[in-house]
């Protein structure tokens, strides 16, 4: 077991519009929730769902240099920090993606279980609302 | 359940304490601490302290019988670890699908 989730994904797109797409508020606000973010060090982000139960993300941004963006991670209704590091790489044909989130032991078993139950019943939907948003732009092009 | 995640998968990391626990699970049912010491190379001591770790992080549960002690495996701490980290990791795979559908149609 560990305490680190890693993902890597590849892009058909060029770098700087995967950077854009994480880094940018009105594209992070498009695909993954609404946000008050900006890509400097220091700023104090917030994340916040469209749904009122959904609980806000906030924290600070660590690093923002083209091609590596860390910032902290705190579900509000947790509040334990934890890190999120978006790594992107030039690669043919596209952008490789390296994500790590870090610092998952740092919550308490008690509060992993309201995060995880927090998860289930609302950031399920917190997200699958984005689903329908995408739908929504797909079928009106 | 107040056991930080930490001290959970610091009581599984030591390989010994992974095979005492793994053997309290597959026998099913307490086992008494002289039974468990028998079973492994080390000083009833050491036993004991690698016994103390895992009940702190809610591993096993320990009850006095007699003038026997017993030792029983809890899986519901590692359960809830593991499915905490399972749903993160949905939550980011959901995450990436989603800025890869926003990339191919942006």
């Amino acid at each position: 077991m560990k305490d680190l989730i890693t993902k890597e994904r590849i892009f058909n797109h060029p770098i700087e519009k995967v950077w854009n797409a994480i880094t940018n508020a009105t594209e992070i606000s498009t695909w993954f929730l609404q946000a008050d973010f900006k890509a400097e060090k220091g700023y104090q982000y917030t994340f916040i769902s469209t749904k009122k139960e959904c609980s806000p993300i906030e924290g600070e941004v660590k690093k923002a240099d083209p091609y590596t963006l860390v910032y902290s991670w705190i579900v509000k209704e947790a509040p334990v920090e934890t890190t999120v590091k978006w790594i992107l790489e030039e690669i043919e044909g596209g952008t490789k993606l390296y994500l790590e989130h870090s610092g998952i032991s740092n919550y308490k078993g008690e509060t992993a279980i309201e995060m995880f139950s927090s998860f289930t019943n609302g950031w399920d939907h917190c997200i699958s609302g984005l689903f329908d948003y995408l739908k929504q732009t797909i079928h009106a092009q | 359940m107040h056991n930080n995640i930490t001290t959970i998968l610091k009581a599984i990391a030591d390989p010994t304490r992974r095979e005492i626990f793994h053997a309290l699970v597959i026998s099913a049912t307490a086992l008494p601490i002289t039974q468990i010491s028998d079973q492994f190379e080390i000083s009833r001591q050491g036993i004991t302290k690698h016994l103390k770790t895992l009940e702190n992080a809610g591993l096993i549960r320990i009850n006095t019988n007699g003038r026997e002690r017993y030792c029983y495996a809890d899986t519901h701490p590692l359960k809830e670890v593991n499915q905490w980290l399972k749903t993160y990791e949905e939550f980011w795979d959901d995450t990436l699908d989603n800025l890869n559908t926003y990339l191919d149609k942006s």
